[in-house]
């Protein structure tokens, strides 16, 4: 150790006398043989150093030995071994489980998904048919709850017209009918007139009788004659009273024509107004129901490929199974791995005979192979999931 | 007065009145009103602000205003018809026939 000390005090010193001729002397030649010095120091330094070391370790070595109990290794690699045993047993439980609970349930929820697909594929139809049913109520005449309204309304219409037209012919059979009772009263005047002439052929057959009673018995035929032309007057009369008395039986049958023909005119129109009402109500009801009806087919329309949609987007879902599964089996080959160190650890306690610093050495060789081994499939795995991520994967 | 009528000053416009109750015991008076009115081109307002009730024989009576005021080649407006009453017009589609206003 001090004759390596001492040589770097020298390569220190010969550095100092370069630097100075570099600074100072300024002369290449002594730069040269210097450097040469300091050069071939150096390597004898270096070489110096290596050995010391080697010799150093193998001292070291040598003088450890004693303190590190053979018993203890044992014991620890044998704990550390039946710990990792353990641990990866109960990894291993765990992984299988785990990949077993996804299956089952991805497999529940793929069903349940089929399921729904079909479930909302039939309740589409039943929807489908319950329309077409409520939009066309057969009645074998191909007639609609909206025909049957407009018919109904048409028909109130005629009806109205059927009222107003009765109405008017009524009153004019009244118009008719008034004029017929004022040929009455006309025909009343002339039976008044005729009611003087009889008067008068009265007065004129009394005035010829009392002329034929003065003419004495040369009057007497006269006086025959004027009694007759009296009596005449007389039926005359009598007939004049029975037509007036027909004539007015007439009026009073026309008065009861009146009243029947009134009644026939004036129909009350308030329970029709009602009917219309309540007829206009329906219409707009009915018009309700069919524009309701529309709307509902419509959003149908578009709720039914939603639904569709969201399915397919929960089956698409349904890959994670698939990489959850990958996952699963990536980390059971990782388990593969620490069972194979657990095993060489194993080995360890076995070989009671083989001395520990040999064991050790082969054990580290077979870590370092199995991580290597590791390393080599995660990194294929990397590649292959990377590939996996960019592709678009359907799996139904 | 149940029924009235008034022409106009320059015996353009008849008006006819109707009081609340326009029925059946109307119609001679009413008939009354227009009959002798031969005027040709007159316009003819019935004026069924005060009218309340009208019947079907009150339609016919209409009706028959409207084919005297055609024979003399007359206009008939209805004016202010409540709206029960306009309502029954309606119904009778008289506003296809004349002006309701």
């Amino acid at each position: 150790m001090s004759q390596i000390k001492k040589g770097l005090y020298l390569s220190c010193l010969l550095t100092l006398l370069i630097w100075v001729n570099y600074l100072f002397i300024h002369v290449e030649m002594l730069f040269i043989l210097l450097f040469s010095f300091l050069f071939i120091l150096l390597l004898v330094l270096t070489s110096q150093i290596d050995k010391d070391k080697n010799s150093n370790n193998s001292a070291k070595y040598g003088a450890a030995m004693p303190v590190v109990d053979d018993e203890l290794i044992h014991s620890v690699i044998f704990e550390l071994q039946q710990f990792i045993h353990q641990e990866i047993n109960i990894i291993e439980k765990e992984l299988q489980r785990t990949k077993m609970l996804v299956r089952d349930a991805v497999t529940g929820i793929s069903q349940s998904f089929k399921d729904l697909d079909n479930l909302s594929d039939d309740q589409q139809q039943m929807i489908q048919l319950l329309i077409s049913h409520s939009g066309n109520m057969e009645d074998g005449q191909g007639g609609s709850l909206e025909n049957f309204v407009t018919d109904s309304n048409r028909t109130l219409d005629d009806f109205v017209g059927v009222i107003i037209n009765t109405s008017k012919q009524s009153l004019e059979t009244m118009t008719y009918t008034d004029d017929m009772v004022a040929q009455f009263d006309s025909i009343f005047k002339l039976l008044t007139q005729v009611e003087g002439l009889a008067s008068q052929t009265n007065l004129l057959a009394l005035n010829a009788a009392i002329e034929a009673a003065r003419a004495g018995e040369a009057g007497r035929g006269f006086a025959v004659v004027a009694n007759e032309v009296r009596s005449l007057s007389v039926g005359s009369t009598t007939l004049n009273e029975d037509i007036r008395a027909e004539i007015n039986n007439a009026k009073t049958i026309i008065a009861k024509l009146r009243e029947s023909v009134e009644t026939m005119a004036s129909a009350d129109m308030t329970s029709t107004l009602e009917a219309k009402d309540k007829m206009t109500v329906m219409m707009s009801h009915v018009e309700d129901v069919n524009n309701q009806t529309t709307r509902s087919v419509e959003e149908l329309a578009i709720i039914a490929p939603q639904i569709t949609e969201a399915v397919n987007i929960g089956v698409r879902s349904l890959q994670f199974e698939d990489l959850t599964r990958q996952s699963l089996e990536s980390l059971q080959m990782n388990v593969t791995s620490l069972h194979e160190i657990s095993d060489a650890l194993a080995t360890f306690d076995k070989n009671q005979g083989v001395a520990v610093h040999q064991q050790l050495i082969k054990l580290k060789e077979r870590c370092q192979q199995v991580y290597q081994e590791t390393q080599q499939a995660e990194d294929s795995r990397s590649v292959k999931q990377l590939n996996m991520d960019e592709g678009e994967i359907d799996l139904f | 007065m149940t029924v009235s009528s008034k022409l106009s000053g320059d015996s353009k416009q008849l008006v006819i009145s109707i009081s609340e109750r326009f029925d059946f015991s109307l119609h001679q008076k009413f008939r009354d009103l227009y009959n002798d009115e031969t005027a040709q081109g007159l316009t003819y307002i019935l004026d069924l602000s005060k009218t309340e009730y009208m019947d079907s024989s009150a339609l016919g009576m209409i009706l028959l205003l409207k084919d005297h005021v055609q024979l003399h080649a007359g206009n008939l407006i209805i004016s202010k018809p409540s709206d029960t009453v306009r309502k029954i017009l309606e119904i009778a589609q008289f506003q296809r026939l004349m002006t309701i206003e």
